[in-house]
């Protein structure tokens, strides 16, 4: 009765075989094309460094100032602008104005990005039943794959440094984005489509200006959630050379020292707060209309 | 009733080992690092112990430091084969000095070091480059991925204790003022994938790294001559420290790393043939690498080599071990 105790497994050298079949198909592979995919990605390379260098060089009243006056204009609340002026400064004062604005600058790009990327996929996911079929699983493997695991291709591929780190954060903030707006445009009411239609709007139309601005919301909310995995995934991209808060998080916790991790975790909180309250007032601020029709 | 029979048979059979060769060494564990070199030698130790020495071996795996600790306070693992003692040189000094642990081989890996590497494309494509003067006037053979009008030296992850003296280092030597940027590699994984990913693409890679290793053994990686003396105290007080409390590093050799097997003075005694062995074993660097590479190429595990080593090496081990234990592990073959 051994065959039903012991599993069939496949035999230590054909898994050896295989494993490293996969392995040198992969070597073969970067040998091949890592270079060309390396300056594929050399735009976006100059941008985060330019976008970083310009962070940097813009006077710290001034960041203070954009980042309190974005939060006036998307929330309205003297709360929020408040807040993040005062968490801004205590950053800087603390000695961590450089790695946070490193941190901010990935951040932006990224979110940049998955708007970018994710937009159109979530459109093209809430037009046609197949795709959602194709696209979901994928999803589902993108956020639920330990990074760890593709870290390994994409240090192989393009190196250490922002580029590989920008995908490994963008491969785990992308699927929010995505879900979200193909939510909300499925969520659209049918009677409102017919009413477009009625009034003989053309696909297009009916996209631009019908589901998209009433599925604002939850796309606002996919952008929230983008930005919150992103900062969550910052301490992991740092471990591939990323500059930012996620370095001095990792020194922290191989020195023991507490609270250089503890200032520095708070740091990215911070942020996560400020770039979740505005973005999230703004959100709402978009819904208050349906309020006014309610009543 | 078969188990019995069994066992009764195994403990005849063992025994019977026992007539024929040493007094019965009993349990050892060993103590087995949790990095590639480390795995291969604590395994090789294992084998044969086990079957030339008829030891009840027992593995037990973590990295240096809390070996070191658990070596030092809980009397256990009773051997280390590979230690690199600088890390807690103190500890272990003490523990010595009480006579608790031994450095029972003092040297079991020789061409042990670390320091700054070169890929072996770029050691093959300058040979012109001999010492780390000669590669600091050529930054532009090593170009930083961010900004390529500099030179790129890859540091070691922030936490290693290696970082702070290669940014000393990179000071010592007027390194900015000559064109170089220090590349922040992240974390063990960063520093291994950039050595990697340079080195199948043939391509020019300057940093930090250390030998006996998986990757430098299998890309063959060039220690860079230093060309400095060494100041044991202004290593120890300004290079090792943080950027800082280093006023004015001056350039330096890197540290000497001290390799060695590391045993409990209780299982000595109780062990002296197994001591014997210990004290006589010394992997030469060359014949390291093979079965580091070994492994490399095949994904194999340390206990995979180990018994590849036994298998091909014989020449070597048996200058190791008694005669009685080269008997009976021939045997086991």
């Amino acid at each position: 009765m051994d065959w039903l105790t012991e599993f069939p497994e496949l035999g230590r050298r054909d898994l050896r075989d295989f494993r490293k079949g996969i392995d040198e198909g992969f070597k073969s592979f970067t040998r091949e094309y890592g270079e060309g995919i390396e300056n594929f990605f050399d735009p976006l390379l100059q941008f985060l460094i330019w976008l970083e260098k310009l962070l940097l060089a813009t006077p710290w009243p001034l960041f203070i100032l954009i980042v309190a006056g974005l939060g006036w204009l998307a929330s309205r609340s003297i709360k929020i602008v408040i807040g993040s002026a005062v968490s801004l400064f205590l950053i800087g004062y603390l000695g961590m104005w450089e790695d946070t604005m490193s941190t901010v600058s990935i951040i932006i790009v990224c979110t940049l990005l998955c708007i970018g990327l994710g937009l159109p996929i979530g459109i093209m996911m809430s037009r046609s039943n197949r795709a959602q079929a194709i696209v979901t699983p994928v999803l589902d493997v993108m956020q639920t794959i330990p990074s760890f695991v593709y870290l390994i291709p994409v240090v192989m591929l393009l190196g250490i440094g922002k580029v590989p780190g920008l995908i490994s954060v963008v491969i785990y903030a992308l699927p929010p984005m995505i879900r979200l707006t193909n939510l909300g445009i499925r969520l659209v009411d049918r009677e409102v489509l017919e009413a477009a239609d009625a009034f003989g709007a053309s696909p297009w139309q009916k996209l631009t200006q019908v589901q998209i601005p009433l599925a604002l919301p939850n796309i606002f909310a996919g952008v929230n959630q983008t930005i919150m995995m992103s900062l969550a995934m910052v301490v992991i991209a740092s471990m591939i050379g990323v500059t930012g808060l996620g370095q001095p998080v990792l020194k922290a916790i191989s020195n023991q020292y507490l609270a250089m991790g503890l200032l520095n975790g708070l740091a990215i909180v911070a942020l996560a707060i400020i770039f979740d309250r505005i973005s999230q007032s703004y959100g709402k601020r978009l819904q208050n209309y349906r309020g006014g029709q309610d009543e | 009733m078969k188990k019995q029979i069994l066992a009764v048979s195994l403990l005849a059979a063992s025994t019977g080992a026992f007539a024929g060769g040493h007094a019965p060494c009993g349990d050892v564990v060993i103590g087995e690092m949790n990095w590639a070199s480390g795995e291969f030698l604590a395994r090789v130790d294992g084998l044969i112990m086990s079957e030339g020495y008829k030891c009840n071996v027992e593995y037990l795996t973590a990295g240096t430091m809390p070996q070191i600790t658990s070596m030092t306070e809980k009397g256990t693992p009773d051997i280390a084969s590979e230690l690199w003692a600088n890390a807690a040189a103190v500890a272990i000094d003490a523990a010595v000095a009480e006579n608790r642990l031994v450095k029972l081989n003092p040297a079991p890996i020789t061409g042990a070091g670390e320091g700054w590497m070169v890929s072996a494309a770029a050691a093959k494509a300058h040979p012109e480059l001999k010492t780390i003067d000669d590669i600091i006037a050529r930054p532009d053979l090593f170009p930083h991925p961010e900004d390529p009008s500099k030179g790129g030296l890859h540091n070691c992850p922030s936490g290693w204790g290696c970082q702070l003296a290669t940014a000393n280092l990179f000071r010592a030597f007027d390194m900015e003022a000559k064109g170089w940027k220090l590349i922040d590699t992240g974390s063990g994984a960063g520093l291994d994938g950039s050595i990697a990913k340079a080195s199948e693409r043939n391509e020019n890679w300057l940093g930090y790294y250390w030998a006996p290793t998986t990757l430098a053994g299998k890309y063959d990686l060039k220690l860079v001559d230093f060309n400095s003396g060494f100041d044991q105290d202004h290593w120890d007080n300004c290079i090792v420290k943080p950027v800082e409390e280093c006023d004015s590093p001056k350039r330096s050799t890197w540290t000497v790393s001290e390799v060695v097997s590391l045993a409990q003075v209780d299982f000595t005694e109780r062990a002296p043939a197994v001591a014997e062995y210990v004290k006589a074993r010394t992997f030469d660097a060359d014949l390291l690498n093979k079965y580091l590479t070994y492994m490399a190429d095949n994904q194999a595990s340390g206990e995979e080599a180990a018994e590849e080593f036994i298998l091909n090496e014989e020449a070597t081990w048996s200058k190791w071990v008694s005669e009685d234990a080269a008997a009976a592990i021939k045997k086991a073959l």
